[in-house]
């Protein structure tokens, strides 16, 4: 298998292909980097400065825009919260997803494919758009300014891309597999989570990625749903520095710096499950 | 999941119930919804010095992100509570849409100081519908011309008289090096904006506005397109790729001193002032043809503070409301955010610049689109910020998209439909 | 039958916790919200029954007509655009990522970044390095091809496609790590005998790997469609709600936030024709999706 791209002994065309893509990725590395160094000298500079000349290096390493932010616009807080949603979220959105997916994928049903529309229907639309009725049903609950409102409408953001994502990839498991541990006397829940969890783990972890994103980053239902102070989320916080005529880029950069940290170690952490020596090694 | 659901909300009530006794001395919390995040800190000062006179009344600040406000609002509202009992409320016809839903109290009777405000502050509150007043108007905002003094100074020019003189100005400028209009007009808005600060000059004011609305006359009046083909003729003195520049790009540019001019709204002073402070400007009303013409400013009325219909804490709402309309609280939005107020009789003097603004406000007309024709969809706004755009890039003539409006506006509005 | 039963108990013990959230907290309330569609609103209260009125009105009134349609043209344009750049991109980066090209393992761990950014952080940023005297235009300069810079957001016949190369910019990760995941799931006796047989690179990915892989394609193709037809945050944050310039960044998602939500700076919320709007975006996106899906998994081969 790793006899693919390497230069050595490739025909020409494929040389050619190889140099290209090389140009073309280390170009793009260099425009994921750019932006990302700029993010967060933008954190060290003035609004002014970050208007007048934008990639220019900051004057000085000084850290008090993050000592504002941190200590006293109580963004320590906030991001303990935005923590403690996301995870909460997340922990459900993938155990249901891939409990569901498992399900539409894994049994010949009437009406699965129904049921796999049905879930990805939640996708087809933005919820913003459901606003109103949402807030009655939160309010009929008794989840206004609870925690749990943001993170059940989390989890249903997540649900239906998890499930559409993870069935696609459950279906391509050999049903060999399978048999061999129901014959073995495995329950159905144990080929869930002994054999079909284990085959799509880097699926998995797409998912994960894929929906902790929009889920640590969105600040709208968290605005609509919580107004107590103890319980905002870091994007909120972030949103009070866009104001209607100005908005404090210092500030605004210096909490987005902070805020893409979680999220870059989350991925680090996923892209081992990318590498292809655990795929392989789970498939035996 | 039901049960769970339920255990959470006994939980809350218990909690609620165990909680109650502790307050017993009959404090009143209401919440109170503002879009302007970047204000909080004021308000919390108004709000301290309000509980401070009124200690049966406590009020909670809740600041929104001013693109999400009307949306939350809404869905607050409609649901009944989750709501605010005091909000800061839109004007004209953003008020309308609040007012009509019956999600407003009127305030004609509740308060009858409101009968001071003038009437140009009082429209922006008013219902057309039933003519009731549904909020204290807070401020006034005026479209002018902001320079820059140094640059005056440096190149030996003064404010100008008529436009010939502006165009000189600006083309002196320009000479100079500088950017002599920092405008841009990559959003619709700012076309709107460039507009109110050069237009009415030129259509005539308050004259045309009232014919106008009237139906007495149209857009395409050939005093309105030559009021329009002005700011096409701004355009050589606008940045280069003026239709990719910005909002941000054009405050920027301002306040660091590349450009001379920036036609705006006199809500940008204090954000100029407080980025840089070095920054040395004045502001005059973009004069008309000639000297003697009247050179007008457009004026509307902002935001208002209103009481949500369903708040059950009117009595206290009522009482904080009261409070907004005092001179104490209009001199403090004079003196800490440099915004004009529309209390009547606040003292402007110790600050200069609002001083200024009023003095220019002798020749007000009302902020056309928004103030006559922002009712209905589709909007005079969203017509004329689109078809401006088309206009300044040289896809459409003054007389083509005057007529678009003209076209846009009369498909519902009935004095065009005679 | 007791089988049966068995069966049909742990579908449901697998499928309903995350059923009953998704029907609550979003199918719920968005068949509400269409449901507005078939009244008449007096501002935000409902009125009467109007059955299709807001619809005709859609379809064949002024202004919506002219609206809808120049946004649902921007739509395909994201669509188009989207499938022959950002997937045709992901499929070849992933397949070069998945057979070890040098450096894979440092490209896996950094194509995903762009996506992590908040799109307030995407809009400033990529708005400061597309304005007319942003570093796009700088870089043109120095270059010496000052005839190629361009207003790239404010100009109405380019700024669509801008924001759309932004997008790829963003996303062009995810594809490339969805096929890659699913190429390193082929079989390597697949390959390997394909080796033997003397195969070149080309006969490789076209005729072992592509068909192989096309459950992914199905993947990125519907993700793609649902997408296109949602567009919202990247045209709000990088050219503005109205679509400007003239709505040539219009999409049917901005159409659909304005109309049902009013724009702040230009007009008032309609709510029965937003929702018809919405109606109509969803069952766009649904019977295409379906249709999508139908299509390519009749082209799956069975392992």
């Amino acid at each position: 298998m790793m006899t693919g791209m390497r230069l050595r002994h490739a025909s020409p065309s494929k040389k050619a292909f190889i140099l290209v893509m090389q140009l073309v990725m280390a170009l793009y590395v260099f425009l994921i980097v750019y932006p990302l160094f700029n993010m967060v000298m933008s954190s060290f500079k003035p609004t002014r400065a970050i208007m007048q000349t934008p990639f220019s290096l900051p004057q000085a390493f000084d850290f008090s825009n993050y000592a504002t932010i941190w200590v006293d616009k109580g963004f320590g807080r906030y991001f303990l919260n935005s923590l403690l949603f996301t995870a909460g979220a997340m922990v459900f959105v993938v155990l249901f997803g891939s409990m569901a997916a498992f399900g539409i994928a894994r049994y010949t049903f009437k009406g699965s494919n129904l049921l796999y529309m049905l879930f990805l229907s939640g996708i087809m639309l933005p919820l913003k758009a459901a606003v109103i009725p949402l807030f009655q049903i939160v309010r009929s609950l008794g989840l206004m300014d609870s925690p749990f409102s943001v993170i059940f409408i989390f989890i249903a953001m997540g649900l239906p891309s998890t499930v559409f994502i993870l069935a696609g990839f459950m279906r391509t498991i050999p049903l060999a597999l399978e048999q061999a541990a129901r014959i073995d006397g495995c329950s159905d829940l144990r080929i869930y989570s002994q054999i079909i969890m284990p085959v799509a783990a880097p699926s998995v972890a797409l998912v994960v990625i894929y929906n902790a994103v929009p889920i640590w980053n969105d600040f709208f239902f968290p605005l609509v749903f919580i107004q107590s102070d103890k319980l905002k989320t870091l994007p909120v916080g972030l949103s009070s520095f866009i104001g209607q005529h100005n908005t404090k880029w210092d500030l605004l950069f210096t909490g987005l710096s902070i805020a893409i940290v979680p999220m870059l170690i989350l991925y680090l952490f996923m892209s081992k499950y990318f590498i292809k020596g655990m795929t392989a090694g789970a498939v035996k | 999941m039901k049960r769970f659901l339920g255990m959470i909300l006994s939980v809350c009530i218990l909690l609620g119930l165990a909680a109650a006794p502790a307050f017993a001395q009959e404090v009143t919390e209401i919440q109170f919804w503002t879009w302007r995040p970047e204000d909080v800190d004021f308000y919390n000062k108004t709000i301290a010095a309000f509980e401070a006179a009124n200690p049966d009344v406590k009020v909670v600040q809740n600041a929104i992100k001013n693109t999400e406000y009307n949306t939350i609002l809404s869905a607050a509202l409609a649901a009944g509570d989750g709501a605010p009992d005091v909000f800061m409320s839109r004007a004209y016809g953003g008020l309308q849409t609040f007012a009509d839903s019956g999600y407003m109290l009127a305030l004609d009777e509740l308060m009858p100081e409101l009968a001071d405000f003038s009437d140009a502050t009082r429209r922006g509150a008013t219902s057309i519908t039933d003519g009731k007043i549904y909020g204290v108007p807070a401020v006034s905002q005026t479209m002018l011309c902001y320079y820059n003094k140094d640059v005056y100074e440096e190149l030996g020019l003064s404010i100008p008289k008529t436009w010939d003189e502006f165009l000189q100005n600006l083309e002196a400028c320009k000479a100079a090096g500088y950017e002599a209009l920092a405008n841009g007009t990559k959003e619709g808005w700012c076309c709107e904006f460039l507009f109110g600060g050069v237009g009415p000059s030129f259509y005539g004011g308050n004259d045309f506005f009232d014919k106008v609305v009237a139906g007495e006359t149209t857009f395409v009046d050939p005093i309105f397109v030559d009021a329009v083909q002005k700011i096409k003729d701004l355009t050589p003195y606008m940045p280069s790729m003026y239709e990719g520049v910005a909002y941000t790009d054009m405050q920027a540019s301002f306040i660091n001193e590349l450009s001379a001019h920036f036609v705006g709204g006199s809500y940008e002073a204090g954000y100029f002032g407080s980025e840089n402070p070095d920054l040395n400007f004045d502001i005059f009303a973009v004069p008309g043809e000639k000297a003697e013409n009247p050179a007008y400013v457009s004026v509307y009325a902002d935001m208002n503070f209103s009481i949500a219909a369903s708040s059950k804490k009117q009595e206290a709402a009522l009482k904080f409301l009261r409070f907004l309309a005092t001179k104490e609280f209009g001199e403090s939005m004079v003196n800490e955010l440099k915004m004009v107020s529309s209390v009547p009789g606040v003292d402007v003097s110790a600050n200069p610049f609002i001083a200024r603004v009023l003095e220019l406000q002798a020749n007000n007309t009302p902020y056309l689109f928004l103030v006559g024709f922002r009712y209905e969809q589709p909007t005079g706004s969203s017509l004329f910020q689109a078809e401006a755009q088309s206009l300044m890039v040289g896809d459409k003539t003054a007389q083509e998209i005057c007529q678009s409006v003209q076209d846009g506006i009369a498909s519902y509005y009935a004095p065009f439909q005679k | 039958m007791a089988k049966g039963w068995k069966k049909a108990g742990w579908i449901t013990f697998f499928v309903l916790p995350g059923a009953l959230i998704v029907f609550v907290f979003i199918l719920l309330p968005l068949f509400m919200s269409l449901f507005n569609s078939f009244f008449q609103w007096n501002q935000l209260i409902r009125g009467e029954f109007a059955g299709l009125e807001n619809f005709k009105r859609l379809f064949t009134g002024y202004p919506y007509q002219q609206r809808f349609m120049n946004a649902l043209g921007n739509n395909l344009k994201w669509f188009a655009m989207t499938m022959l750049i950002q997937n045709a991109l992901g499929i070849l980066l992933g397949y070069a990522l998945s057979r070890g090209i040098a450096g894979s393992g440092f490209y896996r761990r950094v194509f995903f970044i762009p996506v992590l950014f908040s799109i307030i952080a995407v809009g400033f940023l990529w708005g400061l390095y597309l304005r007319p005297n942003g570093m796009v235009n700088s870089l043109l300069g120095a270059l010496g091809r000052e005839e190629w810079k361009r207003a790239w957001l404010g100009d109405g016949s380019i700024a669509t496609y801008t924001i759309i190369i932004v997008n790829i910019w963003r996303w062009v990760g995810f594809p490339t790590l969805v096929f890659m995941t699913a190429i390193d799931n082929v079989p390597q006796e697949c390959t390997e005998a394909a080796y033997l047989d003397g195969v070149n690179e080309w006969q490789m990915f076209s005729k072992i790997t592509l068909p192989l892989i096309v459950p992914s394609i199905t993947i990125i193709t519907v993700l793609t469609i649902i997408g296109s037809l949602n567009v919202f945050e990247q045209v709000y944050t990088m050219a503005g709600l109205d679509g400007p310039p003239n709505y040539a960044t219009d999409t049917i998602g901005t159409l659909f936030y304005r109309t049902a939500f009013g724009s702040v700076d230009s007009g008032a919320p309609e709510i029965g024709i937003g929702s018809a709007i919405a109606v109509v975006i969803y069952l766009l996106t649904f019977f295409v999706s379906l249709g999508s899906i139908t299509f390519t998994s009749s082209k799956e081969v069975e392992l």
